[in-house]
């Protein structure tokens, strides 16, 4: 029988989000609470820190050697500071104004049909079975200030912080559907591969391509669904810039 | 050749060099209150970023707490670096943006350097995703030599421009990497079979519609506790699907188990424990309310969860 305690790191995530504590510490709190309850030590038995009674135990792998490991393997997560000088200075040099200056010469535009085309341009990436994090190499730097221009195109006035909130909000929700949902439809991407190696792993000889196959449901509704959304949220701006 | 440049461990250890230039400029910012225990935090980041592949990973570790507790003191600032323009107003005039289209350029460059090597991988016969990972940091590299061609700007302002949108986000940058860690502390902890073990003691093992709504409730829970659907559904298709919906109905396997996966994704969207999907990029963006981005998903989320429920028992009786 596992150990209930073992939850103490769920309550203490929860408690300290619902609190705004800072949240680097909560999570720190909560792995280091987890661990300990659950019997492990904090330091491996093999070597630094080899024989040192109550911080190893023979034979079991450390609480800080597992957030050490864990946290190096994940780099891959923060990678994008790489691209922030370029991005940057191009914003340095006017990059949103002439995205924006952009989208307003186009007369359809509008911000909800602009989430929707750019959701779909990453499903597209989903379908040709690439992987990337749009935030920081489109969202920020392109659809974000194409996103206001088309914003302002209405209004002769400056937008109100609300509106601008509520566009970058969008922004970073057209990324997450195009990519969540998206990238199922291909069989060399993660997600269908996990599945596809846990199903056999339980004895299950599914094939990648039924896997596609079985998600296409879902990828339409979630475009239909958010194409419904991207619509709210036109008319919502249109009230606001008719106040 | 190809094999030894074009890796993980090079592109690393440019981000560990572009960190140690942030951390050195944080150092001498004066107007930056905290600027020592700010400096110390990214020249940390930027030794784990660099060496993290060589380092023992209880250094590592002993790092990641050092750096958890300099933010948890209080010391992780933002110097006053300035915004290049007001960003609520975008109609300046034409002199904000001297250099027209051709500003796309750098920018534009990231993509194609990362798609050109996820491709280039594959033709390899190597990992396309590893490939693009390597992609993007030689492709930031490739942005900044184009930026710094077509502005004329000095390698200083280049990254005293990156130093102000990564200080904008702050702390914030870390907690992917956190809570990747969190999650795999969850697993040594065996959180998964207590949470799958909950639900196969409270629903009924002979009502499909209730099984298939607590299958879905379980995923989307979990996910959001673990804030990774890939986390939650070996746990989830082990403890859930597999016994008390796939074997005792005779469901097709692909079909239910895909559908539970992105019953999952339904969960990401919700939860902040999927800091590189809904707070960074709450951060990239400035907005003021960190949970901005889940607000805004969440009736789509709850929409197409509810969907997920719907499908995967239609499918079942349907079949």
């Amino acid at each position: 029988m596992a150990n209930h305690w073992a939850l103490i790191g769920v309550v203490i995530i929860v408690v300290g989000i619902t609190l705004k504590l800072r949240t680097t510490l909560v999570v720190m709190a909560a792995a280091l609470a987890t661990g300990l309850v659950a019997g492990l030590p904090l330091f491996s038995h093999e070597g630094f820190f080899q024989g040192i009674p109550l911080l190893t135990k023979p034979g079991q792998t450390g609480i800080v050697n597992t957030l050490g490991k864990a946290f190096a393997d994940n780099r891959l997560m923060t990678l994008f500071i790489i691209t922030l000088p370029a991005v940057g200075l191009s914003e340095r040099f006017g990059l949103q104004e002439q995205s924006a200056k952009l989208i307003r010469g186009i007369k359809t535009a509008t911000v909800g049909r602009l989430q929707i085309i750019y959701q779909l341009f990453r499903v597209l990436h989903g379908a040709l079975g690439i992987r990337l994090n749009g935030h920081p190499s489109f969202v920020r730097p392109l659809v974000f200030p194409m996103s206001l221009g088309a914003a302002e195109k209405g209004s002769e006035f400056k937008l109100q912080p609300a509106t601008v909130e509520r566009i970058k909000a969008a922004n970073a929700a057209a990324e997450n559907y195009g990519n969540f949902y998206g990238q199922n439809l291909s069989p060399v991407q993660a997600g269908i591969l996990l599945v596809y190696g846990v199903m056999n792993g339980l004895g299950f000889a599914v094939g990648v391509w039924d896997l596609v196959k079985f998600t296409l449901p879902v990828v339409v509704a979630s475009i239909l669904f958010a194409a419904v959304q991207f619509w709210l949220l036109d008319r919502w701006l249109n009230r606001e810039a008719a106040r | 050749m190809i094999e030894k440049l074009f890796t993980l461990d090079v592109v690393y250890a440019l981000t560990g060099i572009v960190l140690f230039i942030f951390a050195a400029m944080t150092f001498m910012d004066k107007s930056n209150p905290r600027r020592f225990g700010s400096g110390m935090f990214w020249l940390l980041l930027g030794v784990i970023f660099a060496f993290g592949s060589w380092m023992p990973y209880w250094l590592t570790g002993v790092l990641v707490l050092a750096m958890v507790a300099l933010d948890g003191l209080g010391r992780v600032t933002r110097g006053n670096v300035g915004e290049p323009a007001s960003e609520q107003d975008v109609r300046e005039p034409d002199v904000r943006a001297p250099f027209g289209n051709q500003i796309f350029v750098p920018v534009i460059a990231i993509p194609v350097v990362t798609f050109f090597f996820a491709i280039l991988f594959r033709q390899l016969g190597m990992d396309a995703n590893r490939g693009a990972l390597v992609g993007l940091g030689f492709g930031g590299l490739a942005a900044m030599v184009i930026a710094l061609g077509l502005t004329r700007a000095g390698f200083k302002t280049l990254m005293n421009e990156g130093r102000r949108l990564n200080e904008a986000m702050g702390a914030v940058n870390i907690l992917p990497q956190l809570l990747a860690s969190l999650g795999v502390i969850f697993t040594a902890a065996k959180v998964g079979d207590l949470i799958a073990g909950g639900i196969q003691s409270v629903i009924p093992g002979n009502n499909l519609f209730l099984l298939v709504l607590a299958n879905c409730l379980g995923m989307a829970l979990f996910t959001i506790v673990m804030g990774n659907s890939f986390a939650a559904f070996p746990v989830i298709a082990t403890g859930v699907l597999v016994p008390l919906i796939i074997q005792p109905f005779g469901v097709n396997p692909a079909m239910a188990a895909i559908i539970t996966l992105t019953a999952g994704s339904s969960g990401t969207l919700m939860t902040p424990m999927a800091a590189n999907f809904n707070i960074v990029p709450a951060a990239l963006l400035n907005l003021r309310d960190q949970y901005g981005v889940i607000k805004f998903q969440l009736p789509y989320a709850l929409t197409i969860w509810a969907f997920h429920v719907l499908l995967l028992w239609l499918l079942i009786k349907i079949s």
